[in-house]
């Protein structure tokens, strides 16, 4: 298959994920904070998760983050991901945690509690990931 | 908040009074010819039949119906012709227990729960652009963009974080699919019956690494049935009633989409809670347990009910599974049919009438001998359930 022109899987785009994939599609990340309690979420929703506030507001990430788990697929499942790649899961440094990829180098051993930084990809399709790579 | 022994009026209130199901080695077969033997409401029929048969009632016999997922109820109903003054749709674990709160509240007396599912000749996807269950678990789609669409996938990333906090090891994780390989090759039913080595696993390729394709459930079709009563007539019709003895059940759902409850605590604060709510109803703990049965769509799902449900300390599954063992030969004989990794993919209700099989002592090879009580734990997406059979 030509990965060249293969479509990025498309997000699911609910109500409250179009305001964050805007703000990645301009390379700044924003996930709603809760005004009453301060917690942050993800994904986006009608209210906090934590205290059934309403009162969320978006705001950017710091783009920091540690690796909580990792894996490598070898075997092609979509046309945009042919194997072998990469799926991390991420605590961000405001606390939710992300699924995505890491780009670049990968570390040798063990990819836990590894440092990473929020970057983003532009796919072949034009499509705008936030994805991570290792912390300098 | 609800203490355990709060819900013990379903304890004994219902029996399993007939099982059927499909002819899965055949179908396996035909479909791999390119044969579609049947569709879903086929194998229910085909599963139905069986279990009425078994049970020795008669159709107008059954007064209430519960169709599995993978069906419309009314059509299964349609199909097997049905009119009962009760009915709904489950899953398998949950089929069970409707059936059994059902009867308890007098709704129905005699319940059918039918499964049938056509999954391998219709090419149903549970990886990829049409992976199959995001309507009702938004992690399975929500994360595609970044190329995470399969159901395996989320095993492995749990596996992964499991091993690095637990010290369990892939070689130790292989011998649950050694052990169930070693049931199924007593078991006639069993689609995959070759013994396997935890070298041969070693040796096997990654899907998504760090699980290997033993790891992962067959996709085969079939159908499932069970014949459920109430616990009085049950004794009367059945020489061998086996009875519904204890229910519990924990849902973790903060934080479910980003994976957060598989990630970091390994579905335990359900598990654990589940069983303890199980075993309050039930009368007794896991030390006197004789089978145990898991909800296996991936063998990762062993380790971490060993460790919740009470059958080892936590940290220990790997320990246990190397030197207790779960296979023939044992401590804890577990999947004693071989489960999804080598019996058949029919989401856990297969597991319900091997239950049912061990409690009746009609294993034969591999039948556990004086087999009193038996537990099905399943944990889908961190849902616990835990479910008691008893003689």
């Amino acid at each position: 298959m030509n990965t060249d022109t293969a479509q990025t899987p498309s997000p699911v785009l609910g109500l409250y994920d179009r305001p964050m994939w805007e703000s990645i599609r301009k390379r700044g990340m924003h996930l709603q904070c809760c005004q009453g309690c301060g917690a942050w979420q993800y994904p986006p929703g009608p209210g906090c998760t934590a205290c059934l506030s309403e009162n969320v507001v978006w705001r950017p990430v710091g783009g920091g983050g540690t690796i909580l788990s990792w894996v490598i697929f070898h075997r092609q499942y979509l046309a945009a991901y042919p194997a072998p790649y990469n799926v991390i899961a991420v605590r961000i440094d405001e606390g939710p945690v992300m699924i995505s990829n890491l780009e670049g180098d990968t570390p040798s051993g063990n990819w836990i509690g590894q440092r990473v930084a929020l970057t983003y990809a532009e796919m072949p399709d034009g499509a705008v990931l936030p994805r991570f790579t290792l912390a300098a | 908040m609800s203490t355990p022994s709060e819900a013990p009026r379903l304890r004994r209130a219902a029996a399993v009074v007939g099982i059927g199901h499909s002819d899965w080695v055949r179908d396996w077969s035909r479909a791999r010819a390119g044969e579609k033997p049947a569709d879903s409401y086929g194998y229910g029929m085909q599963a139905f039949s069986a279990a009425l048969k078994d049970s020795g009632l008669r159709r107008e016999d059954v007064d209430g119906l519960i169709a599995g997922p993978t069906t419309a109820y009314e059509r299964l109903g349609e199909v097997l012709g049905i009119n009962p003054r009760w009915g709904d749709q489950a899953d398998a674990v949950l089929s069970v227990v409707q059936a059994c709160s059902a009867i308890e509240s007098g709704l129905a007396d005699v319940v059918a729960i039918v499964y049938g599912n056509d999954q391998r000749t219709a090419g149903t996807q549970y990886g990829g652009p049409q992976a199959m269950g995001g309507d009702a678990f938004l992690s399975y789609v929500y994360h595609a963009p970044w190329g995470l669409t399969s159901q395996g996938a989320l095993y492995a990333l749990t596996f992964q974080a499991y091993k690095n906090a637990r010290g369990m090891t892939e070689a130790e994780l292989g011998e649950v699919a050694v052990a169930q390989r070693g049931w199924s090759s007593m078991n006639p039913n069993a689609i995959m019956r070759k013994r396997i080595t935890v070298e041969d696993y070693m040796a096997s390729r990654y899907v998504c690494e760090p699980l290997h394709l033993f790891d992962y459930c067959l996709i085969n079709d079939g159908g499932v049935a069970m014949i459920i009563a109430e616990a009085e007539y049950a004794k009367r019709i059945c020489e061998t009633p086996v009875f519904i003895q204890g229910i519990g059940r924990s849902d973790l759902n903060r934080g479910a989409t980003s994976l957060e409850p598989r990630l970091t605590d390994f579905y335990l604060p359900a598990q654990q809670q589940a069983a303890a709510r199980s075993y309050a109803m039930a009368g007794f703990g896991p030390e006197d347990i004789d089978v145990l049965q898991v909800y296996d769509s991936f063998s990762v799902h062993v380790p971490l009910a060993l460790e919740g449900y009470g059958y080892c300390a936590v940290g220990d599954a790997g320990k246990f599974l190397r030197e207790r063992g779960i296979g023939p030969g044992g401590k804890l004989p577990t999947n004693t049919g071989g489960g999804h990794l080598s019996e058949t993919y029919m989401q856990g209700w297969a597991h319900q009438i091997e239950c049912v099989r061990q409690l009746r002592g009609t294993c034969g090879e591999r039948q556990v001998p004086d087999c009193r009580h038996v537990h099905y734990t399943s944990d889908v997406a961190g849902k616990a359930v835990s479910l008691i059979y008893s003689r």
